[in-house]
């Protein structure tokens, strides 16, 4: 098992880092974290956390939008018996292709916390996202942990693993999965 | 993006009620954190599972006597009766009309089969915290809720330590 290292960098919207803001304890009354990615339930899910626990509660809740980049790691492949490593050209590129993901991801996330009249924190965490998303959430104190879940089948799920049911169990604080609305799958 | 009337700012939810005591601390949560979005009244559920009388009958090398047998029942009817309650005092604590629901049967499947007769759109479940061993042969009502419920589902974790 590789050491999973999740490094957490944390911005206010538009502005430079504050790291300071967002971890420390208790500044405001009730931290939600939300974890987004490209996909469409987990923008949903944010949506959902909006309406349904920020609600009225603006003032009292901060809202925190945190994406996960997998890991640009040196890839060594095996190429006609020789193993080769991977030209930092491309580590590079795979990288900066990861970094461009997240900003759009954390970007469209963001527009949807104004769209809505909420001001958001927003981190970055690298990482395998079942532990990045843990240990971000708990390096943020986070009172809830919002996530969606596209529900998976039963056979999916074991063999890619679930997101969702492992936070679940292994998060600290409780943990909000939202799925999909009715209708819009089976 | 949502329909209209999807988001009225209320919601229905459904709170299960087990043995535990890790349930009624997400009762107390729930109504805590989420109190305001929570449409009327909140339901409550327990389900009474089958299972107990299997290891009556191997006791008993053949089928148990009939009075034993209801003597269970009413004991398990009356506990189930006793936390739903206890559930319901919390509840008027903090000012919630409740509706409660009592079922029988396999409680995974029939926490999920109501959710989905009663349209509730937020399934809450506490965690007992069982490690991983004992959670793959005992199983796990809130890993099932989670997998299979076709609601949004709130795991609210009984962890010491971790102030609201």
């Amino acid at each position: 098992m590789e050491e999973v290292t999740a490094t957490v960098v944390i911005e206010g919207a538009g502005v430079g880092p504050e790291v300071a803001e967002a971890t420390t304890a208790e500044k405001k009354g009730f931290k939600v974290v939300v974890a987004v990615d490209d996909s469409e339930i987990s923008h949903y899910a944010l949506s959902w956390a909006i309406d349904y626990v920020l609600a009225n509660r603006r003032e009292d809740c901060q809202l925190v939008v945190l994406h996960v980049q997998h890991f640009v790691e040196t890839f060594m492949y095996p190429v006609a018996g020789h193993a080769v490593y991977a030209p930092t050209l491309s580590i590079d590129a795979v990288r900066k292709a990861h970094e461009e993901n997240s900003k759009r991801v954390i970007s469209r996330a963001v527009d949807i916390c104004k769209s809505k009249h909420v001001d958001a924190l927003t981190a970055v965490a690298e990482g395998d996202p079942k532990d990045a998303i843990c240990e971000a959430a708990e390096k943020l104190h986070a009172d809830l942990l919002v996530v969606g879940s596209r529900g998976l089948g039963m056979i999916k799920r074991a063999f890619l693993g679930s997101v969702s049911d492992y936070l679940a169990h292994h998060a600290k604080c409780p943990v909000l999965i939202v799925k999909p609305p009715k209708g819009s799958h089976k | 993006m949502a329909e209209a009337k999807e988001r009225t700012g209320k919601k229905r939810v459904m709170v299960a009620i087990e043995e535990h005591e890790c349930s009624h601390y997400a009762l107390e949560w729930t109504l805590l954190n989420l109190k305001p979005t929570i449409s009327s009244p909140l339901l409550l559920i327990t389900v009474q599972p089958f299972s107990p009388f299997t290891y009556v009958a191997a006791a008993s090398y053949s089928s148990p006597p009939q009075e034993l047998i209801q003597s269970m029942q009413e004991h398990q009817k009356q506990a189930a009766l006793t936390l739903l309650e206890m559930a319901k005092e919390i509840c008027a604590k903090h000012g919630v009309d409740v509706e409660t629901i009592m079922e029988m049967g396999e409680p995974k499947e029939v926490i999920c089969q109501v959710a989905e007769q009663q349209n509730v759109e937020l399934l809450v479940m506490g965690s007992h915290g069982r490690g991983a061993v004992e959670r793959f042969f005992l199983g796990s009502v809130s890993n099932y809720c989670v997998q299979h419920a076709k609601c949004s589902v709130l795991v609210v974790k009984q962890d010491s330590g971790k102030k609201n």
